[in-house]
């Protein structure tokens, strides 16, 4: 029963992808300005609002790990298993981010990068989350856990800062579509496929999302099985 | 099953890297700085539809090459605990 819901929502997934992709591409019409290129933001801003949603669940998962790690270990290990799933999902999102963005800049700015806030910002939190990853994979002894929770408590600080850089400073990246000031926002022709496409890359990070989980949980058990039999040993 | 399922994914995300690479490589030249002595602003237009499309095209298979590449690790994860 449960692989069978897992399958469904799969497919749900893979339908959802298809259905986002012919909105980006066939229904949202061409910008008047930008002209093709303009069809990045399909992909670039869900995987950015991804990235941070992830970001955000390594957060909690990192605080829930520091919170039970004496008082209820199984939580802890649990906790840990998503502020590590949370940390390599968004980092991949926000790979995805930091090459769309540029391929856009090539066309629109005539540059691939500018030393602006908004980018530099997300570089940097880019930067964190992968130094947090190599932390876990290279270190070993009882404090890796500990260190990486710490590490991805004061990572997801940059999450806020990266979403206000191009408010509070003056920055190439685009002023906010949402949430910005008087005039912003988007036609409700592009609206549709846009909220389509946010949807659809939502679910997907979810599912690789839970699928990491799981790994990570696997690994956990493998792991206490392994130093259990060293013990008897 | 589970390996051939994992060097596929591997394999398809190979494709879409090298696609996207291909994309942007065979985009028609961008006109030059001072295009705006040449030509008019219409041909312009009709000129740069080709290479924005190229570009669109490599950002959307390289958004995919990662995502794959991703999932195909995580298959590999997968296989190597069963071990």
């Amino acid at each position: 029963m449960k692989r069978f819901a897992i399958g469904l929502y799969a497919a749900a997934v893979v339908a959802l992808l298809a259905w986002g992709f012919y909105q980006a591409i066939y229904v949202a019409p061409t910008d008047a300005m930008q002209g093709d290129i303009f069809r990045i933001i399909f992909y670039h801003v869900p995987s950015a609002s991804v990235a941070f949603l992830f970001f955000g669940i390594s957060l909690a998962g990192s605080i829930g790990y520091l919170a039970w790690r004496r008082s209820r270990p199984d939580w802890a290990q649990s906790a840990d298993a998503w502020a590590l799933a949370g940390a390599e999902v968004g980092v991949v999102f926000c790979t995805v981010v930091l090459i769309t963005g540029p391929i856009w800049g090539r066309r629109a700015w005539g540059i691939w990068w500018v030393w602006d806030a908004r980018l530099t910002t997300t570089l940097v939190l880019w930067l964190i989350y992968v130094s947090y990853l190599l932390l876990r994979r290279f270190s070993a002894g009882p404090q890796v856990q500990t260190l990486a929770a710490v590490l991805g408590i004061f990572g997801a600080l940059d999450v806020p800062i990266v979403y206000m850089s191009n408010r509070w400073w003056r920055t190439q990246h685009p002023a906010p579509v949402f949430g910005g000031d008087e005039g912003s926002g988007m036609d409700k022709s592009m609206l549709g496929p846009f909220m389509w496409n946010m949807l659809a890359w939502m679910a997907w990070g979810i599912l690789i999302l839970g699928i990491r989980y799981v790994v990570e949980r696997r690994n956990q058990v493998k792991t206490a099985r392994e130093a259990e039999k060293a013990l008897i040993a | 099953m589970k390996k051939t399922l994992t060097t596929l994914l591997a394999l398809a995300s190979a494709a879409l890297a090298a696609g996207a690479i291909y994309s942007m490589v065979s985009a028609p030249a961008e006109p030059s700085p001072d295009w705006r002595m040449h030509i008019t602003n219409q041909q312009h237009a009709l000129l740069i539809v080709p290479i924005d499309h190229a570009y669109r095209v490599s950002a959307y298979l390289i958004t995919w090459a990662i995502q794959l590449g991703y999932v195909a690790w995580l298959a590999y994860r997968w296989k190597t605990q069963d071990k």
